[in-house]
């Protein structure tokens, strides 16, 4: 019984009882604790994933028509895409990341810090120059989706993490530490049982002893009664049988 | 572990074609740092893969870069590299580009999403 | 007596262009292809033949490539058939590419790319010998003595030679000098050759100019361009020179520049924004359904959607001009016509290729039709 599945490799005393018991009971609480965050970083989770998927099917039309008011650039101007990437000096469309905590996890969460920049201003001066314009507004409408997708998706990939972590760990309390646990404090009451029952045989058989011996004794008084010279040899069995006693009950105890 | 070090990040990068490319320029993310560095690669038929994928590699190597934006059909050709990708920063974004409408099926973080749906 | 003489020299070459002319795209060729289901449906036209050898999928830009291509053979072959006066005026055509290759060139240079892609980039029919030295230059100065006092856009650059260095405001503005030089230059060469073409070219000509004014006013508004820089920029021409051309030097908001044109009731047209029966009428509302997906943008969306409204306003009144010119014999305005139209008809395809590849097809009835 004590021997099926895996425990930890103590000494079977009581202390040790106690204080199994006490590891156990802290196992379970733990337990239910991050079951609790896991359910809390799950609910999360499932909003975000509606989220991203929603914000990813948006992307797609939000792009399409961004490409497409770039196509009307390149029907008014020309094709102006070479000038632009010559033209490109630093960014004025930036991001910031803030944070927020959903159950002790830090997500990250990015926000667009745009500058009104001068780049490109004159682009299409000599005509174009509202179609790039609003091609402009619209591709930074649709970074700033982008942007949004991108802290969803950041976000998305922190919990999923988190969450298998704690999944990890949930599944180890309970799969693992609590029935190794368990089986550690089955296995020390066992030993004591065995011990109880060891030592409740030691005594009956010290007392079986002590009757055979007193009987013994008995009968030998009663011998000697009958002749007085063979008397001095009974301390001599006594002492032999004591010495036999306390060697093995160091034993045990040990 | 990322939590260190996004406060730095504000860039955006891109990886595209080259309307993509003038899109996000026009919208105002182009940076080009002193050391002449970019933060947009523009990829057509003749850019050389392994070229791609060594971008690809220095972008999300990069301390400032926050959001690292590829048009689908590019990540396609590098799927491997993609796919391996798994870190939170830079947050990796496939996007659709003009000629290449987007598909959700392809998407990496969409594949997982659907699969978590699907469980 | 043009009409006696104009034959000897330009007879054939009229008569080609207007061969050409007869293989734009009509009406009936647009219903067909917006008709068409994907882009590769597109080959089933007159352009068939052109993007036969072409691997699929074929893109916007190859349609466009291509069909630049046929122009500009068509171009050259006009060019290399002429004589003098009429040579002089396909080289005053090609000035306008110079100018922007050189533009391009110089942008390219000062952020050190490779020359070679840079000249892959340049318009064809604006290139020219010393085009690949514009490559040493690094400031106005420099470009001017090295490499563009050879070239024909020398006496276009003596203006600009007060801007000291080459950053990318000024590149722009190098641009629209060098653009309102060339203009007035190409008006006074179409005076010169004097009867019909001098006509044609300068109602044509005048209205671009007016065109680049209007459009300079309005795309300047809110950047670091000042009102004399601006109004520096303006073509000296056209039929807002010069009460109009102050007015929009002057002008502050869209409603002021429509002000400076009432003089001209052909550009009143352009600004009344009530979208009548045209087919620009569909414009606004895509524009709306753009506005309300991005949001809280829909207000700036609108004031800009008006405003492409009106450059769309421009190239219908470009083609009615250039189709004017069709009707005029013995004169040049044809070739430079014929030039315009084709264009147009490449943005109209290149438009309609994008609107297919896009599955836009709410918005594919707003090119501009030639014939």
């Amino acid at each position: 019984m004590s021997g099926t599945g895996p425990r930890e490799n103590i000494f079977p005393t009581r202390m040790a009882l106690t204080n199994t018991k006490l590891r156990l009971k802290g196992a379970q609480t733990g337990h239910s604790l991050l079951a609790k965050k896991r359910d809390a970083l799950t609910t999360r989770f499932r909003a975000i994933l509606r989220k991203v998927d929603e914000a990813k099917r948006k992307m797609g039309r939000v792009m399409q028509l961004a490409s497409f008011s770039l196509a009307e650039v390149t029907y008014a101007t020309g094709d102006i895409s070479y000038l632009v990437q010559e033209q490109a000096k630093s960014a004025s469309f930036k991001v910031k990341a803030k944070q927020e905590n959903v159950s002790g996890v830090v997500l990250p969460a990015f926000e667009v810090d745009r500058v009104p920049g001068t780049d490109f201003n004159l682009t299409g001066l000599g005509r174009g120059g509202q179609q790039v314009l609003r091609a402009k507004e619209v591709y930074a409408k649709a970074v700033e989706t982008l942007v949004e997708l991108a802290s969803l998706q950041t976000a998305f990939m922190i919990l999923d993490e988190v969450i298998r972590a704690t999944n990890r760990r949930v599944n180890a309390i309970e799969h693992v530490v609590i029935p190794r646990l368990d089986n550690t404090i089955k296995y020390i009451l066992s030993e004591l049982d065995e011990m109880d029952r060891e030592e409740f045989f030691r005594l009956k058989k010290v007392q079986g002893k002590k009757k055979r011996d007193t009987e013994a004794a008995e009968a030998q008084r009663k011998l000697l009664e009958q002749s007085e010279d063979v008397t001095s040899f009974i301390p001599e069995i006594e002492g032999g049988g004591g010495d036999l006693l306390s060697s093995k009950d160091e034993d045990i105890i040990f | 572990m990322a939590t260190t070090s996004f406060k730095d990040r504000n860039l955006l990068a891109v990886i595209g074609d080259e309307d993509t490319i003038t899109g996000m320029l026009l919208a105002g993310i182009g940076n080009i740092s002193q050391n002449q560095k970019r933060n947009f690669l523009v990829v057509d038929s003749k850019t050389p893969i392994p070229h791609i994928e060594s971008i690809f590699e220095e972008f999300t190597e990069r301390k400032d870069i926050a959001i690292l934006l590829i048009n689908q059909h590019i990540a396609e050709k590098i799927r491997p590299t993609v796919d391996k990708y798994e870190r939170a920063f830079p947050a990796l974004l496939e996007i659709p580009s003009k000629d290449h409408p987007y598909d959700p099926a392809k998407d990496s973080v969409l594949k997982r999403v659907q699969k978590l749906f699907g469980e | 007596m043009e009409a006696l003489l104009f034959n000897v020299n330009a007879g054939f070459l009229e008569g080609i262009v207007r061969g050409y002319k007869a293989g734009l795209l009509n009406q009936g060729h647009y219903n067909n292809l917006t008709q068409c289901e994907t882009i590769e449906g597109l080959s089933a036209t007159d352009y068939g033949n052109f993007l036969a050898n072409e691997p699929l999928p074929i893109s916007t830009s190859t349609i466009t490539d291509k069909a630049t291509q046929i122009l500009v053979d068509q171009f050259n072959y006009l060019r290399s058939n002429s004589v003098a006066p009429l040579s002089k005026f396909f080289d005053y055509i090609t000035y306008a590419y110079m100018i922007d290759n050189v533009i391009l060139l110089i942008t390219g240079t000062l952020h050190e790319r490779n020359t070679q892609e840079l000249l892959e980039r340049c318009h064809p029919l604006g290139v020219f010998e010393t085009l690949p030295a514009l490559c040493v230059a690094t400031n106005v100065e420099e470009l001017y003595r090295t490499a563009l006092i050879e070239t024909p856009l020398a006496p276009y650059f003596r203006e600009c030679l007060s801007a000291a260095d080459l950053d990318d405001l000024n590149i722009e503005i190098i641009r629209n000098t060098l653009y309102k030089a060339y203009l007035e230059d190409f008006y006074t060469f179409c005076t010169s050759i004097g009867g019909p073409t001098a006509d044609v070219m300068q109602r044509t000509l005048a209205f671009e100019a007016d065109r680049r004014s209007i459009n300079i006013a309005i795309n300047s508004f809110g950047t670091e361009l000042s009102k004399e820089r601006r109004a520096k920029l303006f073509p000296a021409i056209g039929r807002l020179f010069p009460a109009g051309n102050n007015a929009l030097a002057r002008a502050d908001d869209v409603e002021q520049v429509r002000q400076a044109c009432e003089g001209v009731s052909e550009y009143r047209a352009f600004f009344e924004s009530s979208p009548g029966g045209s087919s620009r009428a569909q414009n606004g509302g895509a524009s709306e359904s753009t506005a309300r997906l991005l949001g809280d943008y829909g207000d700036g969306l609108e004031d800009l959607g008006a405003a492409g409204e009106l450059e769309d306003r421009f190239f219908a009144y470009e083609v009615h001009l250039n189709k004017m010119a069709f009707l005029q014999q013995f004169q040049y305005g044809v070739f430079y016509a014929y030039l315009k139209l084709k264009e147009q008809e490449i943005r109209s395809l290149a438009w309609i290729a994008e609107c297919i590849a896009q599955d836009a097809r709410d918005r594919i009835q707003d090119y501009i039709p030639t014939f």
